[in-house]
């Protein structure tokens, strides 16, 4: 029989059987009429929806779970306690409950009954007809108080609602706390999207440093080859002045707005000053990253050249094979980032390189001021190298032969 | 030709491998609770991140609050005692974090709070990262204080308050800050302290009783909307804070409207600024 025709037929009977007084008894418990008892099983029948059986949770030893619903301030602490004292069968479960009672399946409250204590149900719905003085805590099942009904305390309906018929009432706080739901994320992108998109990105990015970098070639060679030979020759000490220069250059910035506030006029520069400042803080990051990157297409084309391969030397191709080599250190992440832990481990290893490479820039760029100082860059030889010899010219055709002085007879 | 197969097959299945889904657990929560004889309700209402929406009960409710949260990282508070009137409301970080936001997920949390316009309510309300409204109109606010850490909170009074306003604090971290209908609000004294933040303070409304606003921002801006007629004041200790007003007669650091002392309608501003634009702006009645 399907469930809809059944509650159908269940609810005819039901209606048959004379409505007897109102005195009735918890399901399953005391001897009350009989009419009303037939009545109370076809409509406990009706709710039956293959919970367990109506009954009383015993007692847990003293090492037991127990629980006190004197507090329903603690919801999911308490559900958690609940859920871990069921037991498979059902009928197992032992629990102890402060201050009141636990039962198994559905349970009702007749409407001429008065509980004392508080009403704990595990895996049922709770109707109450007559009056409840404590709390009522339902586990995977509703509270319903009906018309007549009333709990003085306060509802807690984990995984089911509290509902109210009529006059029934409520003196304390009423809770539910429903079942959780897995919200699956979005859609997954798949992986090759993920791939084409990532490599999008970064080729929008390297032609962007592509441009800039050709940009500074053409119109600043002098300085990006100076801050690039500072980087090649100090590249620990770059590094090192870099990483100071990213610690300092926020503090740098509050003392020169806090210094141009001292004075009337300095206060009107400050806008001005922020902006100047912030755009040579991004001059000299971008300039120093192209600048390393041009350190080291020169390195590699030199390296090709003492190979015996013929190659036009020159700043541009410096730079577009250096930019080239930065993009191979995310080359491996744009194809393997999906994969769950190594993905992370590449894109970290790919930042803090690509980090690293921008400390070194902006050191040399730092060093070098921008790429007009040359004491870092190895171009010029120290004081300390000089000697007179260099002083001395040498005679083109040689050095004639001097006769060596004779020795005089004593 | 095997070897071929092999790599072809090894590469799309690579590719048709789908990362495994990680899945946000929500849960709801709702709690509420009949009027009863309560004499006041002092309310602490924390919200980790997410949206919050506050209004006044309609239907005998003394507080009601419906809740979506992310079960993984966040946990419902529901605590009230009947004896002292003391609630604490709302949602939290598990573990040591508070109220602060540990997983971007908890930004997608809800929730709808509702208090008994009758009860004399004090609310402190904790607002992590995330969207608040709070229309506050009717109800018998005798206190409130808001803090916002990093959120955008928009607080109106839409009907005029109920009782007697004792203060209304508003603490603004890095934040915005838009308050309307404040003259509805009566609160005697109105204090903002913020440190980063956009703050807008409209006094439109039913005028319910003169106001002290004392201000204390750092960084950001400050409006004031003041409905043409209202006498304002301004005392103001600035550091890189322009002060932008027409109307007000200047007198070293204090900017008055004319005709101050004999409106029936007045409003004292205290103001401490660094590095914050002021600005007044009349609202045509």
């Amino acid at each position: 029989m399907r469930a809809g025709n059944r509650h159908a037929a269940l609810l005819f009977l039901a209606a048959l059987i004379p409505a007897a007084s109102v005195a009735a008894a918890p399901v399953g418990d005391g001897m009350g009429h009989v009419p009303e008892r037939l009545r109370r099983l076809l409509l406990g029948a009706l709710l039956y929806e293959g919970g367990p059986a109506p009954q009383a949770v015993r007692a847990a030893d003293s090492t037991g779970p127990t629980v006190n619903p004197s507090r329903l301030d603690q919801p999911v602490r308490l559900e958690r306690e609940l859920r871990a004292a069921l037991r498979k069968p059902i009928s197992a479960t032992r629990l102890t409950v402060t201050g009141g009672t636990a039962r198994i399946g559905a349970y009702s409250v007749g409407s001429a009954e008065t509980i004392h204590g508080h009403l704990v149900i595990l895996e049922g719905s709770a109707e109450v007809h007559g009056r409840v003085e404590g709390n009522v805590v339902t586990l995977d099942g509703d509270v319903t108080v009906f018309p007549g009904g009333s709990i003085a305390g306060d509802v807690l309906a984990i995984g089911g609602a509290v509902h109210r018929v009529g006059n029934g009432s409520i003196s304390g706080t009423e809770q539910e706390l429903a079942a959780a739901t897995t919200v699956p994320d979005a859609q997954p992108v798949p992986i090759l999207t993920r791939i084409v998109g990532r490599a999008a990105g970064l080729t929008g990015l390297l032609v962007v440093l592509l441009v800039l970098g050709l940009g500074l070639v053409t119109f600043g060679r002098p300085n990006l080859e100076i801050v690039s030979d500072t980087v090649a020759h100090s590249f620990g000490r770059s590094f090192l002045a870099g990483l100071l220069g990213q610690v300092l250059v926020l503090p740098t910035f509050g003392m020169l707005v806090i210094g141009l506030a001292l004075t009337i006029a300095g206060a009107l520069l400050i806008p001005f000053a922020v902006a100047v400042y912030v755009l040579v803080v991004v001059v000299t990051t971008i300039g120093g990253l192209l600048a390393v990157a041009h350190a080291a297409g020169e390195r590699v084309s030199h390296r090709r050249m003492a190979r015996g391969v013929s190659i036009s030397p020159n700043s541009y191709r410096y730079i577009v094979t250096g930019l080239g080599m930065a993009a191979m250190i995310w080359l491996a992440w744009i194809i393997f980032g999906w994969v769950p832990v190594a993905g992370t481990l590449m894109l970290t290893a790919a930042g803090l390189a690509t980090w690293s490479l921008a400390t070194v820039g902006f050191g040399a760029a730092l060093l070098s001021r921008g790429g007009m100082r040359e004491h870092f860059a190895g171009r010029l030889i120290s004081p300390e190298m000089m000697t007179d010899e260099y002083l001395w010219a040498t005679p083109q055709f040689g050095v004639p032969a001097v006769k060596r002085p004779e020795k005089r007879d004593e | 030709m095997m070897r071929t197969s092999i790599l072809l097959a090894g590469v799309a299945g690579a590719i048709g491998v789908v990362p495994r889904c990680t899945a946000q657990v929500m849960r709801t929560f709702s709690a509420s609770r009949p009027v009863a004889a309560e004499r006041f309700l002092h309310v602490t209402l924390d919200f980790s991140g997410g949206t919050l929406v506050l209004l006044p009960a309609t239907n005998g409710q003394l507080y009601g609050m419906k809740l979506s949260y992310d079960a993984d990282h966040s946990s419902p508070v529901q605590q009230y005692d009947p004896r002292t009137g003391i609630l604490r409301l709302g949602v939290e970080s598990t573990g040591s974090n508070g109220i602060r936001v540990t997983s971007r997920r908890q930004l997608e949390q809800t929730a709808r709070v509702e208090f008994s316009p009758d009860v004399p309510l004090v609310l402190y309300a904790n607002l992590g990262a995330g969207d608040a409204s709070l229309d506050l109109g009717a109800l018998t606010l005798t206190e409130l204080n808001l803090h916002g850490t990093a959120s955008r909170a928009s607080v109106d009074f839409s009907r005029p308050t109920l009782g007697v306003c004792k203060s209304a604090t508003f603490t603004v971290g890095a934040a915005e800050l838009d308050v309307r209908h404040l003259a509805a609000a009566g609160c005697a004294a109105i204090n903002v302290d913020g440190a980063v933040g956009s703050v807008s303070l409209a006094f439109d409304g039913a005028w319910r009783r003169d106001a002290t606003l004392t201000v204390d921002l750092s960084m950001g801006g400050l409006t004031l909307k003041v409905p043409r007629g209202v006498a304002v004041r301004v005392a103001a200790e600035r550091f890189l804070a322009p002060f932008e007003g027409k109307g007000f007669v200047r007198a070293g650091n204090t900017w008055t409207t004319p005709g101050f002392d004999q409106a029936p309608q007045k409003l004292r501003v205290e103001l401490k600024a660094a590095m914050v634009g002021i600005q007044v702006r009349w609202i045509e009645p």
